[in-house]
C-alpha cells in the first residue's frame, strides 16, 4: 500500500508530526486517567448508606437549657420522642447517638478475645434504646433485631456497662468472622470491664460510618441497644412518609419548642444535606477533571485540524501534480487520512505508556488506585477516531485540489 | 527597537485574526487552569505566620500500650492526654506556653429578643493570644491570675461580640455560657487565618473564626465537652474525672520558643520528661519525644490533600498540551511569513533580529494570553467558590499568584515560540527573494 512512501513524507518533515502525536500522547495520559478518577469518585458517592429512604429522613438534636438532674432528663427525652411519634406524616422516630454520613461521631474498638493485644476491628459505634433497624429501614440478613427488655437507657457519668447483645453490618461481621455465622458469637469493647462480652444477635446488611472513608471500613458499625442520657442534649432520627419531610421538620420543631418550658436549641439536618456536605469536595474534583478533559479534547481536536490544514496547504502543488498523474480523488483523501492515523497511532502508543506512567505517579505519590487497562483502550479508540474525524475536514479540501493546479506558478 | 518590535507584535495580532485568537485561547485556558488549582495549593500550603513559625512548637508523644505496637511506629495519635498537659503547663519550658481544645456549649444572649444557640469556642491559656498574635479590638486577654483561679471570664470574636452586643465595647458586660454567666474580658479583632493552623486537629481546619475563648482551666472546671476527636487506646473510668485521670488523647499543645535556637533545649527537656514518664510507667513505647513547628506540623497532618495536589498535577499536565498546541500554531503562524523574513535578511537584519522580533512577538501573544487567563483564572476560582465558603476563602488571588499568572503564561508562550522562532531564523533570503 501507500504506507512506505507517506512514512518516508512524515520522516523528511518531522516537527509537525511529532508535535501533534505529543498532543495526542498527552491527551491520551491525562484523559485516561482523568476520567478513571471521575468514575472511581462517582462509584463512592453512589454508595448506599444502609438508610432504606434517605431522602424521608432527617434528624434533630435537641438541647435543653435546664439544670434538671439526669432523671427528670431521661423523662424528657422519652416525652420528646412521644411529641414526634404523634407529628402527622411520622413513620418511626428513633433516638440515636450519631448518623451515617454526618461526620461526627464515635468509634470504638472490638476485640475477640480480652486477652489478645491488638483489636479485630474499629467499629463505627451507633447507641439507641429505640429500634434502628425499624427507623433508618436497615435490611436484616441474619438473626433478629432487638427485643424490647434489651433496649436499656444508661447514665453515662455514672455507668460503664458493656451490653448485653450488639447488632453488626455484614462487612464487619464477615471481617470478624470469615465464612462463619455472626450469630451467638462474642466480641469485647476495646479493653473494657473484665470478662464483659457482648453477643451478636443480629447482621444488617449494610449501615455505613459517620466518615464514610474509602473502602471496607465505610462499613464497620455496629448497634447497641443502649441510650445514655449523661449529656444535655439527644438526638432523634426520624423518618416520615414519602414526601412529607419538609413539612414534618417544620411541625417536629414547633412541637418540641412550644410544649418545652425551658429555652430550647434545636439543629435539623436531613441526611440528603449531610451526603451533599461529605462528599462536596468530590464532586468538585469530579467537575474540574470534566472540564480539563473536555476542554483537552477540543484542543487536541483543534491541532490535528490545524496542522492537517497546514499541510494540506503547503502541498497544494504536489497534489496538484499528484492529481495531473493520474490520482483520482479518492486517493488524496485515502493519503491524508492514512497520514494521519499514523500520527495518531504513534500519538496513542505514547498515550499509552505515558498514562501509565503518570498512573504509577499517582499510585506512589497521591495514594490514587491502579489504572485498569480498559480505560487505556477505550481512550486510544476514542483518539483514533478523533484523528480521523478531524482529518477528514482537510483531506477533503486537499482532494478537491484541481490537477490544473500542477501547471499554474513556476 | 525593542519597542518597536513590540508593536509589532501588537500588530501581528491582527493579521491572522483566527489562528491567533485559538493561539491566545488555547495559553488562556492552560494558564487559567494552572493557576486557579495552583491559588487554591498556595493558600493552603502557605506559612500563616512567617515571623514566627519555625518557633511555634507542637510536642508529641506515645502513651499508647505496649499492646500492638512495633519499634520503629510512629506515635499512635496527633493529641495529647490531660496528665501530659498539666504537666508540660507546669514546666516553664519555652517562652509561652498552651494547651487548648475545642468547645461548643449552649450560649444565651444577653439581649431577650434573641434565642440561645450553640456557639463553638476554644479553651487555651492567656499566652494564646500573644503566641498567635491574636489582634484585640476591646479590652485585652485575661490575666494570668484569671487562668490560676479558673475565673469566669470570655474573649470573644468580633463576629460574635457584634451578634451580642453590636458596636457598643462589651468588655465588663455579662451573658451566660454553658449554663454559666461569664465576664467579657476582651473582643478579637478580624482573625481567622486559614487553614486555621493553631488547631489543625479535630477541627474546622479551613472554618469561620472562633466565636469565643475561655481559659483552659475554667473548661476543665466547667466539665465542658471536647468538641473534636478523642483516642482512648486503654481502659477509662466513666465521669469527667475518669477522662482527666486517663490516658485517653484529646489535647492539643503548643510552646512558643525564644528563638530557634531554644528548639534543641526544648527537644532534650522533652526527652527528658519522656524518660521519667517511662520510668513511672505511664510511656511503655520507646517512642521518641517529637517536636514540630507549624511547617512540619501542617505537613504532618497532611492539611494539603492528595486531591489538591492531584488537581494541581492535572492542570499542568493540561498546561504542557496547550504549550505543544500553541508551538503547532505558531509553526504555521510563522510559516507563512518566510517572504517577509527573506526580504528583512536580505536588507541585512541579522539572524539575532529575527529571532529577537518573534520573540517579543510570541511574548506579546503570552501576555494577552495572560491577561485572559487572569480573567478566566477568576471566573474559575468564583465557580470553585461556588462549593461554599470554606473553600471560597481558599479561592482567592493574592498578589504573588497575580505576578505568578503573568510569568507563567508568558514564560509558556516564549517556551512555545523557541522552536518556532528557531525555524523562522533558518529561512535562506536567496530561496524566498527567488520565488518571489
Amino acid at each position: 500500500m501507500e504506507i512506505r512512501p507517506i512514512l518516508s513524507a512524515l520522516l523528511r518533515n518531522k516537527t509537525g508530526p511529532i508535535l501533534v502525536a505529543l498532543q495526542v500522547a498527552l491527551s491520551l495520559a491525562i484523559l485516561a486517567n482523568a476520567v478513571y478518577i471521575v468514575n472511581e469518585r462517582r462509584a463512592v458517592i453512589a454508595r448506599p448508606s444502609g438508610i432504606a429512604d434517605e431522602h424521608s429522613t432527617f434528624y434533630i438534636t435537641a438541647r435543653n437549657l435546664n439544670s434538671d438532674g439526669p432523671e427528670q432528663r431521661l423523662a424528657t427525652f422519652r416525652r420528646e420522642a412521644d411529641l414526634l411519634r404523634a407529628v402527622p406524616g411520622v413513620a418511626s422516630v428513633a433516638n440515636v447517638s450519631q448518623m451515617p454520613l454526618s461526620r461526627s461521631g464515635w468509634n470504638t474498638s472490638i476485640l475477640l478475645d480480652q486477652r489478645q493485644q491488638r483489636e479485630n476491628a474499629s467499629a463505627s459505634m451507633y447507641l439507641s434504646s429505640d429500634s434502628l433497624v425499624k427507623t433508618f429501614g436497615l435490611r436484616l440478613v441474619e438473626g433478629r433485631d432487638f427485643l424490647p427488655q434489651e433496649l436499656v437507657d444508661l447514665d453515662e457519668k455514672t455507668q460503664d456497662r458493656a451490653p448485653d447483645q450488639v447488632i453488626l453490618t455484614k462487612a464487619l461481621a464477615d471481617k470478624l468472622w470469615p465464612g462463619a455465622s455472626a450469630i451467638g458469637k462474642a466480641i469485647y469493647f476495646g479493653k473494657s470491664v473484665e470478662g464483659m462480652s457482648s453477643r451478636v444477635v443480629g447482621v444488617v446488611e449494610r449501615l455505613q460510618s459517620q466518615n464514610a472513608p474509602i473502602g471496607e471500613k465505610a462499613e464497620w458499625s455496629v448497634i447497641i441497644p443502649a441510650r445514655r442520657y449523661g449529656d444535655t442534649a439527644a438526638m432523634y432520627a426520624i423518618r416520615t412518609e414519602p414526601g412529607q419531610r419538609d413539612r414534618v421538620m417544620k411541625e417536629a420543631e414547633s412541637v418540641l419548642r412550644k410544649t418545652s418550658s425551658t429555652p430550647m436549641i434545636l439543629e435539623m439536618r436531613t441526611v440528603d444535606q449531610d451526603r451533599k456536605t461529605l462528599y462536596r469536595s468530590d464532586v468538585a474534583l469530579q467537575w474540574m477533571l470534566v472540564t480539563v478533559s473536555l476542554l483537552m479534547l477540543l484542543i487536541t481536536c483543534s491541532g490535528i485540524v490545524g496542522m492537517a490544514s497546514l499541510w494540506v496547504t503547503q502541498r497544494r502543488k504536489q497534489i496538484g501534480v499528484r492529481r495531473a498523474l493520474g490520482a483520482r480523488r479518492l486517493d488524496i483523501l485515502r493519503y491524508f487520512i492514512l497520514e494521519n492515523v499514523m500520527i495518531t497511532s504513534a500519538g496513542v502508543f505514547g498515550g499509552a505508556a505515558l498514562g501509565l506512567a503518570l498512573n504509577q505517579l499517582l499510585v506512589s505519590k497521591l495514594e490514587m488506585a491502579r489504572l485498569p487497562a480498559g480505560y487505556l483502550a477505550g481512550g486510544a479508540l476514542l483518539f483514533w477516531l478523533i484523528g480521523v474525524i478531524a482529518a477528514y475536514g482537510p483531506a477533503w479540501k486537499a482532494a478537491g485540489i484541481s490537477p490544473a493546479t500542477a501547471t499554474r506558478s513556476v | 527597537m525593542l519597542a518597536y518590535y513590540f508593536r509589532l507584535g501588537l500588530r501581528s495580532l491582527r493579521r491572522n485574526p483566527l489562528l491567533t485568537a485559538l493561539m491566545v485561547l488555547t495559553l488562556a485556558v492552560g494558564v487559567a487552569a494552572s493557576v486557579s488549582t495552583l491559588t487554591i495549593l498556595h493558600m493552603m500550603s502557605g506559612d500563616p505566620i512567617p515571623e514566627k513559625s519555625n518557633r511555634l512548637l507542637v510536642p508529641r508523644f506515645d502513651n499508647g500500650p505496649l499492646d500492638g505496637w512495633a519499634p520503629g511506629d510512629e506515635p499512635s495519635d496527633v493529641q495529647m492526654s490531660y496528665p501530659d498537659v498539666a504537666n508540660l503547663l507546669k514546666s516553664g519550658q519555652g517562652e509561652r506556653r498552651t494547651a487548648l481544645f475545642g468547645i461548643a456549649g449552649p450560649l444565651e444572649p444577653p439581649r431577650k429578643d434573641m434565642p440561645a444557640f450553640v456557639a463553638d469556642g476554644m479553651a487555651p491559656t492567656r499566652d494564646f493570644f500573644a503566641m498567635f498574635d491574636v489582634p484585640f479590638l476591646h479590652g485585652q486577654p485575661w490575666s494570668e491570675a484569671d487562668d490560676a483561679r479558673a475565673a469566669d471570664v470570655v474573649v470573644l470574636g468580633r463576629a460574635m461580640a457584634e451578634k451580642l452586643f453590636g458596636d457598643a465595647d462589651p468588655v465588663g458586660r455579662q451573658l451566660r455560657l454553658m449554663g454559666t454567666p461569664f465576664t467579657v474580658a476582651g473582643v478579637v479583632d478580624h482573625w481567622n487565618p486559614r487553614p486555621r493552623y493553631y488547631k489543625l486537629v479535630g477541627g474546622n481546619t479551613f472554618g469561620d473564626a472562633d466565636d469565643f475563648f475561655i481559659p483552659f482551666t475554667t473548661a476543665i472546671r466547667h466539665e465542658a465537652d471536647n468538641n473534636g476527636g478523642m483516642s482512648c487506646s486503654s481502659k477509662r473510668e466513666p465521669g469527667y474525672a475518669g477522662l482527666l485521670a486517663s490516658e485517653c488523647t484529646w489535647l492539643q499543645f503548643w510552646f512558643e520558643a525564644r528563638s530557634a535556637a531554644d528548639r534543641s533545649d526544648l527537644q532534650a527537656w522533652l526527652d527528658n520528661y519522656a524518660g521519667e514518664q517511662r520510668k513511672l510507667g505511664r510511656f511503655q513505647r520507646k517512642v521518641p519525644a517529637r517536636l514540630y513547628d507549624v511547617m512540619e506540623w501542617m505537613e504532618e497532618l497532611k492539611i494539603v490533600g492528595n486531591d489538591n495536589k492531584l488537581s494541581v498535577w492535572l492542570a499542568f499536565g493540561f498546561l504542557a498540551l496547550c504549550l505543544v498546541n500553541t508551538i503547532g500554531l505558531l509553526l504555521a503562524k510563522f510559516s507563512v511569513r518566510a517572504s517577509e523574513i527573506g526580504v528583512r535578511r536580505a536588507l541585512g537584519a541579522s539572524r539575532r533580529e529575527i529571532f529577537r522580533q518573534f520573540l517579543i512577538e510570541t511574548g506579546v501573544i503570552g501576555l494577552t494570553g495572560g491577561v485572559l487567563g487572569l480573567v478566566l483564572a477568576f471566573g474559575a476560582l468564583a465557580l470553585i467558590g461556588m462549593q461554599g465558603k470554606e473553600v471560597a476563602a481558599m479561592a482567592r488571588m493574592d498578589w504573588q499568584m497575580l505576578a505568578m499568572t503573568f510569568v507563567l503564561s508568558v514564560a509558556a508562550a516564549v517556551l512555545a515560540g523557541l522552536l518556532p522562532t528557531w525555524r523562522a531564523c533558518q529561512v535562506t533570503p536567496a530561496i524566498q527573494l527567488k520565488s518571489q
